[in-house]
């Protein structure tokens, strides 16, 4: 017989925080806190807004009609720390004072972990991160850029990517690390990951500029000319970044970045729209492509996640390409509360042991 | 009786020429121009006299008369975007070549001086797929920031001439097969070919693998870090992205020969280095298949660096799942002129007339 875990999973952004309940996989409640500049723009850093923040998440938590002593764990998403391997993490001293720092970065998602752990702490149950941005499971030789003074990042959207690789894995019917799958995760920016027994070891820096480009990045662009515009005198360092991340793109081609705005464009007719829509599907495959060799051709599925892969035009267009690789599997959208709770209950439940953060 | 095939292939500071003889190779030879002569022309154009003359000297030399000659044929220039073949030299060409229409290029004189030559024999005069081949699908042309065009630029002439060599190992004809062309040179070029068409490249190494002496692509966020950092010139710059990226950057040496001698000798960071260049060029690869569809007769490496075991080992590892990999170490543009030539003489193939594959106006 089963026994139910509750879990409160806890995502801060940098004006919200979400926040959700679980009872095992089912939803008990998920809510959006915003919070208004006033309110958090007072504090110096991110992690002074810390007690603002509880205060908000257990009176939610309350209010919602859940007693926080019935909770089992809780579990926050992980912030910017330093590299680590994929999985679930126990919050320890040595995490906090990284996210309390701000190691590699000051980033609301590094509340997350000291957040869980001051409310689990008082509950006197264990609290958790799980796939944080900074997983990093790169071989060594797919850091090599090509220039000494760049070397190439493991940077990407690691909780999706790893809650669909095993989630597609489940449904292979064999297990996240006895498979190969090439993971897409298509929404804002677009990662594509080579996911070797359940290792991801090689992907797309997708936050500034390697692989395709997507409805607001550029993605890889042609070195020569991008260093022409440099120099060129007519964009500040601010702007080069800008025309990279946040107006690159489909917003750049098509002054939307809104992939269902494209879509319907190039329903009515939109010639531009549409091999502009194209063209970014041409660079997905291709990096599908570029995946499949890093795992020499084992592998067992193609899965495309994140907002576009609701649309069915788009996907199809990568599936021409890529279908001769193997097979495509789609799991639309993205949802990192129910991630983050699961990351939780393969702990709770032992099917995965806690990593410590050293 | 004219039996022979003049070819012409004129670089920044030497002329290289041979003589062929259906698909044999008479004589060759690299004329070597003194920097000081040749600046002492304001362009490149202004060349020419100075460059036919030292040919014509050389075809004395060689006791080859120019009636001999069945047809003079001349590396292509920087012309209008055009798709590739054997093109006969036409006016509106020579006007192009003259003029740079794509920039200057000691390759501009090829076709203006295998024309002058021609001429002088009452032969045609020929250029083959020259750099500025370009057969793209307009999809391929998107980069993703609408000031960046994604270009055909690569090494058209011997990724044809090798396509037409294996197709026809393939009992084919090139335009019925679909290769995958990887150019492993100092700059690398990996191709998608559809029946005898480019429709993609590694736009001239901008992106794609690094290379004994370019970078490749490289992440954008931190290159244009590096440029807005104060430490380098526009001039430095460049050069770091060609000329000393890649293997020189890393290990000191654009010489893969070299390089494998270091790893054979157990350096580990330059076996490591070597084979990351090895990985991005399967990366490559594996991208430009999804251009096919998936759809592939052969995988082709060829130029200098398929005579690397270590290079084609480590690709083949990645990529044999796509399709067969066949090696075709070296690559001599002066064969695959005479070869393009050969194709024309033979009846194979029409030679294409310039004006009107391109649009002129």
């Amino acid at each position: 017989m089963n026994e139910v875990y509750r879990v409160l999973a806890i995502n801060p952004g940098s004006t919200s925080t979400k926040i959700a309940v679980f009872d095992n996989e089912d939803l008990v409640f998920e809510r959006v806190l915003r919070h208004t500049y006033d309110e958090i723009g007072k504090y110096k850093t991110i992690c002074h807004q810390f007690a603002f923040r509880e205060n908000v998440i257990t009176e939610s938590v309350k209010e919602a009609g859940v007693e926080l002593k019935t909770l089992s764990a809780i579990v926050g998403r992980g912030g910017l720390l330093k590299p680590i391997t994929g999985g679930t993490y126990s919050v320890n001293g040595r995490m906090l004072e990284d996210l309390k720092v701000g190691l590699s970065g000051e980033h609301a998602s590094n509340l997350g972990g000291i957040l869980a752990y001051e409310i689990a702490s008082e509950l006197n149950i264990p609290s958790f991160i799980v796939d944080p941005v900074v997983v990093d499971e790169m071989n060594d030789i797919a850091r090599i850029s090509g220039m000494p003074d760049i070397e190439r990042k493991s940077i990407f959207h690691a909780l999706n990517q790893k809650a669909i690789g095993r989630k597609a894995a489940h449904d292979l019917g064999k297990p996240y690390r006895g498979s190969n799958l090439v993971v897409v995760h298509l929404g804002g920016g677009i990662s594509v990951g080579a996911h070797e027994d359940g290792r991801i070891i090689d992907v797309n820096n997708g936050l500034d500029g390697e692989g395709p480009f997507t409805p607001e990045r550029t993605g890889g662009l042609p070195t020569g000319d991008l260093v022409r515009l440099c120099y060129s005198g007519k964009y500040t360092l601010n702007e080069m970044k800008k025309k990279v991340v946040g107006q690159g793109g489909l917003v750049a081609y098509l002054n939307t970045n809104d992939g269902r705005e494209v879509s319907k464009m190039v329903k009515e007719g939109d010639e531009r729209a549409e091999l502009v829509y194209k063209a970014m599907a041409y660079q997905v495959a291709k990096e599908i492509g570029s995946c499949a060799t890093v795992l020499k051709g084992k592998v067992d599925a193609i899965v495309l996640t994140g907002g576009i892969a609701y649309d069915e035009m788009f996907t199809g267009w990568i599936k021409e390409r890529v279908s001769f690789i193997a097979q495509v599997l789609i799991y639309p959208g993205e949802d990192e509360m129910i991630a983050l709770a699961e990351g939780a209950l393969r702990v709770l439940s032992g099917e995965e042991e806690a990593k410590i953060y050293l | 009786m004219s039996k022979y095939v003049l070819a012409i292939n004129p670089g920044s500071t030497s002329t290289k020429v041979a003589v062929f003889e259906a698909d044999k190779l008479i004589y060759e030879k690299s004329i070597d121009h003194a920097r000081e002569q040749l600046d002492s022309f304001k362009t490149i154009t202004d060349q020419y006299e100075l460059r036919k003359n030292f040919i014509l000297e050389w075809l004395n030399e060689i006791n080859v008369n120019i009636n001999e000659l069945s047809a003079i044929v001349g590396r292509g220039g920087l012309l209008r975007p055009m798709p590739g073949g054997t093109y006969v030299v036409s006016e509106p060409m020579i006007q192009d070549l003259k003029i740079g229409y794509q920039g200057e290029h000691a390759s501009n004189l090829g076709g203006v001086i295998a024309q002058a030559i021609a001429e002088m024999a009452d032969v045609k005069g020929y250029i083959v797929d020259p750099v500025a081949v370009d057969e793209f699908d307009d999809v391929a042309r998107i980069s993703g920031m609408p000031e960046i065009v994604r270009k055909s630029l690569g090494h058209a002439l011997n990724i044809k001439a090798v396509g037409h060599s294996v197709a026809l190992e393939l009992g084919k004809h090139f335009d019925e097969v679909n290769l995958i062309i990887a150019h492993l040179g100092g700059g690398i070029s990996v191709a998608p070919v559809r029946k005898g068409r480019i429709l993609d490249y590694n736009n001239a190494n901008e992106m794609g693998p690094f290379s004994p002496e370019r970078t490749g692509g490289l992440p954008v966020g931190e290159l244009i870090n590096l440029c807005y950092s104060g430490k380098y010139t526009y001039s430095e710059m460049k050069t770091k992205l060609r000329g000393k990226g890649g293997l020189t950057a890393y290990l000191g040496t654009n010489d893969a020969r070299e390089v494998e001698k270091m790893v054979i000798s157990g350096d580990n960071y330059a076996k490591l280095v070597f084979e990351a260049m090895s990985y991005q060029i399967a990366k490559e690869i594996g991208a430009m298949a999804t251009v096919l569809n998936g759809e592939i007769d052969a995988i082709v490496l060829t130029a200098g660096m398929a005579h690397s075991k270590f290079v084609t080992e480590f690709v083949t590892s990645m990529v044999e799942f796509i399709a067969p990999v066949i090696l075709r170490p070296g690559g001599n543009e002066m064969a695959a002129l005479n070869a393009g030539v050969q194709r024309v003489l033979k009846g194979k193939e029409e030679a294409k007339i310039y004006e009107n594959e391109v649009k002129l106006n």
